[in-house]
């Protein structure tokens, strides 16, 4: 039972983490952000030519998350601040296009064949009653806590976050107001793709780096997102964890359906509660 | 102060505003009254940096800002109250406030701040309290004051009293006459309420159809028979 809630809520910590990444780019751009997973994909190979040269594994974190920092930076400032002012579809695309060439350089490079990725933390687990702890699932947990402590100091605390949720609220009157909203996108874009960088690092060890190790994580995500309402980051940290724990409980439970339980699932969301699991629509977007 | 010289704008290919002429000279109030449609709002955008004049030229200070952007006119002093007061219904009162003054420092916004909270100190009671829950009149008070956080030099109101009880508009026109009076700022008022308007400013343009075709001192304005029948009649005051 609790082996089941620890392992669901590591795999859920995985989905939260992309789940905010997306929608922190969607509720202050309105950009579908189809290219998160690939993207920690991406950065995730980053890190492996690090460890290929006996870097430690641990230490590739600050690696990718500078590195996707820049990413974020360089994708927004070349390329979606100047697609804003042609078609918003156009942006929506532009990101779908990432996925593929983000696979099609990793493919080109590395080949298709799964390399193994260490696990970032060895050791034997920790056992406490029946329930065993994997060091690699806690210290997923641990960073994915960080980072959404992190993430909720800079919304809420710092004057570009709060100036980030002003455009997600009302971009119109930020703008009257002289806040600068292509400098805040820029930094949701890069902020996106730093936590981008570690929900790809902490996945890797779990699966195998291979060029579509991430496009499942896209897609529990996204479910994650819906789940919390698709505009409130809280929302989507809930969603990814819930989704995790539900995922692991009907794997364990009634393993038939467990690859199509995440489909069903929104299926029963959107039919439901179309707003997400917390509440309406406009009451919190962050 | 403010001066436009013969401008015209629009959206696209459809021209709004037909070579509009205003000089602040030295009027501290300046109301802009019209019908809806008449291109008032585009007007206030127009100078606010929203929509770019086509043709003419703005100046402000002796500055030419023709075409400048928001956040740089919001730099200069030139800040725009939206109609519908857009102000962001998740974030609290004070992170409200606190946008307002985005490009001030520190020490600049917490002057600002409680100088707003001495204006409206209804204000000051919700600071916590997230903006969507305030009635419409502490909306408008707080996208004035949101307005002000910026030490605007000029404030563009649109359509402050859309929406609010007569009581509350009177509170409004009133802080507004205040801060002209005791601040030094400039306001320009775009208002359908003309009877109000006309009390508190100082001269007034008419627009219709995008072309001022009425301009003046508010008293003469007042004494007009064709404001009198059109804008100031018994029938929707």
């Amino acid at each position: 039972m609790f082996n089941i809630i620890f392992r669901g809520l590591a795999t859920g910590a995985i989905y939260s983490l992309t789940a905010t990444g997306i929608v922190l780019i969607l509720s202050t751009t309105n950009v579908m952000n189809f290219a998160q997973g690939d993207t920690g994909m991406l950065l995730a190979y980053v890190a492996f030519l690090f460890i290929a040269r006996r870097v430690p594994p641990i230490l590739t974190l600050p690696v990718v998350v500078i590195a996707g920092i820049l990413l974020g930076l360089v994708v927004d400032r070349g390329l979606m601040s100047k697609a804003k002012k042609s078609s918003h579809l156009g942006m929506v695309m532009i990101t779908l296009a990432f996925t593929m060439i983000f696979e099609g350089i990793v493919a080109t490079f590395f080949g298709n064949t799964p390399l193994l990725f260490p696990p970032l933390i060895s050791g034997d687990p920790f056992i406490i009653g029946s329930t065993v702890f994997d060091r690699q699932n806690l210290l997923t947990i641990f960073i994915a806590l960080v980072i959404f402590v992190v993430l909720f100091f800079v919304l809420y605390r710092t004057k570009i976050g709060i100036a980030a949720r002003s455009i997600a609220d009302d971009e119109y009157g930020a703008y009257v107001l002289g806040v600068p909203i292509n400098r805040i996108t820029n930094f949701i874009w890069a902020l996106s793709f730093g936590v981008a960088g570690i929900a790809g690092l902490v996945t890797a060890p779990r699966l195998s780096l291979e060029p579509t190790f991430m496009v499942v994580v896209q897609l529990k995500a996204f479910i994650a997102a819906v789940l919390g309402g698709m505009n409130s980051v809280m929302g989507a940290i809930l969603g990814g964890l819930i989704l995790g724990v539900l995922e692991n409980f009907i794997a364990y439970y009634i393993p038939a359906i467990k690859d199509s339980f995440s489909l069903i699932l929104v299926v029963l969301i959107l039919l439901f509660l179309p707003n997400g699991i917390f509440g309406k629509r406009e009451t919190r977007r962050f | 102060m403010l001066k436009l010289i013969n401008v015209s704008a629009g959206y696209g290919p459809i021209e709004v505003l037909h070579g509009i002429s205003i000089d602040f000279g030295t009027d501290k109030i300046v109301a802009v009254l019209g019908a809806n449609g008449a291109g008032k709002s585009t007007l206030v955008k127009t100078i606010s940096g929203v929509v770019k004049p086509t043709k003419g030229s703005i100046i402000f200070n002796d500055i030419d800002i023709t075409g400048k952007d928001p956040s740089e006119l919001a730099k200069l002093g030139i800040v725009h109250v939206p109609e519908g007061r857009h102000i962001f219904p998740n974030l609290t009162v004070k992170e409200n406030l606190l946008m307002g003054g985005y490009f001030r420092d520190k020490k600049e916004n917490e002057e600002m701040l409680s100088f707003v909270f001495e204006l409206f100190p209804i204000l000051k009671e919700r600071e916590n309290q997230s903006a969507g829950t305030l009635s419409g009149g502490e909306a408008q008070m707080l996208a004035i004051g949101r307005g002000l956080m910026g030490k605007p030099k000029l404030i563009l109101l649109d359509e402050p009293s859309l929406g609010l009880a007569p009581k509350v508009i009177s509170e409004i026109f009133h802080v507004i006459k205040k801060l002209s009076d005791e601040q030094g700022l400039n306001v320009l008022l775009v208002e359908q309420n003309a009877k109000k308007a006309l009390d508190i400013a100082d001269s007034a343009y008419v627009l219709v159809l995008g072309k001022v075709v009425l301009s003046g001192r508010t008293d003469e304005l007042k004494e007009n028979e064709e404001v009198k029948k059109l804008y100031l009649g018994g029938s929707h005051v």
